[in-house]
């Protein structure tokens, strides 16, 4: 555990817990109140990322930590529990609930749990300049004094009321542990929580680590995760008998669940204060929201708008992305250039230029197609688009086993599969997440676009876009088939709820939508560092080492290609190759392939590198991917149709390592090789079959 | 009735949420709670998800959990429901009003 008033020197820090309603603008207050300093970390035991930043005024350290964005304090979502586990373990000093002033009552529904909790907390008026636009007419003080706790008036996209919560947090610190003034629920629930808290109280085992009313209340609404925390000492038994009775005595008494119960009397209590606080001054209009609203989830259109915003994403991002994409390829063959000639000739040069700099160069390119798919992304989802995506999607997706949120997640993994798997954490159902997690793979991602793109040049030249495009469109078919079998079969179960906030339309910020970007760029550059480096550096030396020495004979009579290909044949690289040629002889791979295939599984890109290597043909050599392509239409041994198994393969085949590992960590190492051993026995059959009764029809032969 | 059976416009008045356990609850946690009014914005394409106003802000849910909440209609359903099928008749058919949902 933290310490709690770690003193620094001549100061103090003040540990605030950032919390609130998804879609509040507590991304934007976390930035206008910290500027750039974060510090991103996880939360023990989940994946969960977790956002630090610090502002220091006078002579105090205030220490904001950015809670995910929840709805309620219940174990609905790994989200809730993170945020309930940070708030209730590490118990921070403060808790700043930002609430959406436009949308107060379901705000404060979790403002009065964060009151249960025994910790001061401090209420953010957010987004307030967009309530007084709609005629939202708070009278802050009336609800600070219903509710018991300090309102402050904030605009996180302007900045503005920062010093006021700052004041606001010294304030309420200083006054120590709240004066519990929380709800009232009415006699018949109040005499049940009551002896269950005193229980609670006496229990210096539970006392001590939990607020009692909070695991009362808790204890009531039947919550499997306060029982479990009542299980971890053997006196729990007794309460949580006693919490089972009065459950059920209020159940018969009230004839309705005792969680909807204790949610009636929160939203009973709020709707009397904000009644008594809120004034709607304008008639509400209608609104740009619902205009716009009207047409993108009309029922007939909502669909293909989703299709054309898709469409236009994907046109926008390869025509914005050819400029920048083309300076780094002549950068990269700059660099490698500038080193060849600068060092003497030797093994330091060659894994520098043909190693470090050809590998990673060739896959830093498409950083740029990466960046800008996230940027078109982010604006959507700051928009509030992706919620609309949902609405449009769900019945399709729900056929297939998929869910409506399961759209996000996967138009991510056409960027990089590493954010893409940690977004599909916003899926409630465990099943839900699993299937989306697994299918992500199939979703071509920004790394199998220069295996599509030097293939389709090569082989498909009359439209290689239209080739590339089809691999795309196998992709999605292929993940709607795999989910739909999955749901059939290992994944069983009932339909999983659909319940999702569909937000107003709201201008996206730059700062929001840069910070949306980094967050989702930074996995795939983190890989590019470690990763892609290091596979760089292993298939630079595999097909170096060890080396060949060709006889008198073959020197004379070989020209330069062909003494490379001969040296290659006999490095380690070609000793691999052909020790696995067998496996994949039936697809129509050779070893250099092979090779290549292995190499792949580092990250996809590296297979271009790897062939580049192999074929004599850096990719980063003037001209670009040109001279790979020429030297691969020129060798019998391929034709287009193995070009279309490369790229089916490429496609199928288990990720990289860097979504391998994300995998692992958000669903475990069952999961992981569960997916590793199924795509590898997709891919492989699936290749198989089109090598085969392609080669059968004779598609081969003609172009 | 249940929300599920109302057509798009129209306003109710929640009696209760039918279902316990996870979906209960968050339901309840989202607004459903007895006496609180809304509408129903708009069903989705094919018996998609429901676009439902309550407490100020909107949400979507599918059809399986607008049938696990129990309302009351506030004002005229069957109004609505001719206004939105005539909508709907003027998209499908291609021609407008036929003269049934006149009464509003």
């Amino acid at each position: 555990m933290k310490p709690i008033n770690g003193a620094t020197v001549g100061g103090r820090v003040v540990r605030v817990a950032l919390a609130g309603n998804p879609n509040a603008g507590k991304t934007s207050l976390f930035n206008a109140l910290t500027g750039a300093h974060h510090k991103v970390g996880n939360y023990p035991g989940v994946t969960v990322e977790k956002l630090e930043g610090s502002r220091f005024r006078g002579e105090t350290e205030y220490r904001f930590i950015d809670l995910p964005g929840i709805y309620s304090l219940t174990a609905y979502s790994i989200d809730e529990v993170v945020a309930r586990d940070f708030l209730l373990d590490e118990r921070p000093d403060l808790i700043v609930d930002v609430l959406d002033s436009t949308n107060l009552e379901r705000n404060l529904f979790l403002c009065l749990q964060f009151q249960e909790l025994g910790i001061p907390v401090v209420g953010a008026l957010n987004m307030s300049d967009e309530a007084e636009a709609k005629g939202v007419r708070i009278d802050d003080r009336a609800l600070s004094s219903l509710l018991g706790l300090r309102m402050v008036r904030t605009v996180g996209t302007k900045g503005s009321g920062v010093d006021g919560l700052l004041d606001a947090i010294d304030a309420a610190v200083g006054e120590g542990a709240p004066a519990l003034k929380s709800i009232h629920y009415g006699e018949e629930l109040e005499s049940h929580i009551d002896p269950l808290q005193t229980s609670l109280a006496l229990d210096a085992a539970f006392s001590s680590r939990y607020p009692s009313r909070w695991l009362a209340v808790k204890l009531i609404e039947k919550d499997e995760n306060a029982f479990s925390r009542l299980s971890e000492h053997e006196a729990g038994a007794g309460i949580a008998a006693e919490a089972r009775e009065a459950s059920a005595w209020l159940e018969r008494h009230f004839g309705k669940d005792a969680e909807i119960i204790v949610s009636e009397q929160r939203y009973a209590y709020i709707h009397g204060a904000v009644r008594e606080s809120v004034k709607l001054v304008k008639k509400p209009s209608f609104s740009v929201t619902e205009a716009v609203d009207d047409v993108i989830m009309n029922r007939f259109l909502a669909i293909p708008v989703f299709i054309l915003v898709l469409w236009g994403v994907f046109k926008l991002t390869f025509s914005l992305g050819a400029y920048p994409q083309g300076w780094l390829e002549s950068f990269f063959a700059w660099l490698g250039g500038a080193f060849a000639s600068a060092l003497p000739e030797g093994l330091v040069r060659s894994v520098l230029v043909d190693g470090i700099i050809a590998g990673v160069g060739s896959v830093f390119s498409f950083v740029p197609l990466i960046v800008i798919l996230f940027l078109l992304l982010s604006v959507l989802e700051d928009l509030g688009y992706m919620s609309r995506a949902a609405f449009a999607t769900d019945k399709a997706l729900h056929a297939f086993g998929l869910h409506g949120q399961s759209v996000f997640p996967m138009m991510l993994g056409f960027g990089c599969s590493v954010p893409a798997i940690m977004a599909a954490r916003t899926l409630k159902s465990r099943r839900d997440r699993i299937v989306t997690i697994l299918v992500i793979p199939f979703m071509s991602c920004g790394a199998k676009l220069p295996v599509y793109v030097l293939l389709a040049a090569a082989f498909f030249p009359r439209n290689p876009t239209g080739a590339v495009m089809g691999i795309y469109a196998i992709g999605v078919v292929l993940s709607l088939l795999v989910a739909l079998v999955f749901k059939r079969t290992i994944l069983r179960g009932d339909p999983t709820p659909f319940v999702m906030e569909l937000p107003p339309y709201r201008a996206p910020t730059l700062s929001g939508v840069l910070w949306h970007v980094w967050e989702k760029t930074a996995s795939y550059l983190k890989k590019m560092g470690t990763v892609i480096m290091a596979a760089s550096i292993l298939v630079w030396a595999i097909t170096t080492f060890p080396a060949y020495e060709p006889t008198a004979a073959e020197s004379a009579t070989l020209d330069g290609a062909a003494l490379a290909e001969l040296s290659m044949e006999h490095s380690a690289a070609g000793a691999i190759g052909k020790f696995i040629e067998p496996v994949f002889r039936p697809i129509g791979f050779d070893w250099k392939l092979s090779v290549a295939t292995i190499t792949g599984f580092a990250a996809k890109e590296v297979i271009v590198s790897t062939l580049g290597i192999l074929y004599s043909a850096p990719e980063s050599d003037e001209g670009g991917g040109g001279r790979l392509s020429a030297a691969l239409r020129a060798d019998p041994d391929w034709s287009p149709l193995l070009a279309f198994v490369l790229m089916l393969f490429t496609l199928t085949i288990p990720p990289c390592l860097a979504a391998m590992a994300t995998i692992k960590a958000e669903l475990g190492w069952k999961w992981l090789g569960f997916e590793f051993l199924f795509l590898l026995s997709v891919g492989w059959l699936l290749c198989f079959a089109v090598f085969q009764i392609g080669g059968a029809l004779g598609a081969g032969v003609g172009t | 009735m249940v929300i599920a059976e109302a057509p798009a416009g129209a306003s109710f008045r929640v009696v209760r949420v039918m279902t316990g356990k996870e979906v209960g609850k968050r339901l309840a946690d989202m607004g459903f709670t007895e006496g609180a009014e809304g509408a129903v914005v708009r069903g989705g394409f094919l018996r998609g998800p429901f676009q439902i106003r309550i407490r100020g802000y909107d949400l979507l849910i599918r059809r399986s959990e607008a049938a696990e909440i129990e309302v009351e209609p506030i004002g005229d359903w069957s109004a609505a429901r001719d206004a939105a099928r005539n909508r709907r008749g003027h998209w499908v058919n291609g021609h407008g009003c036929d003269g049934r949902g006149g009464d509003e």
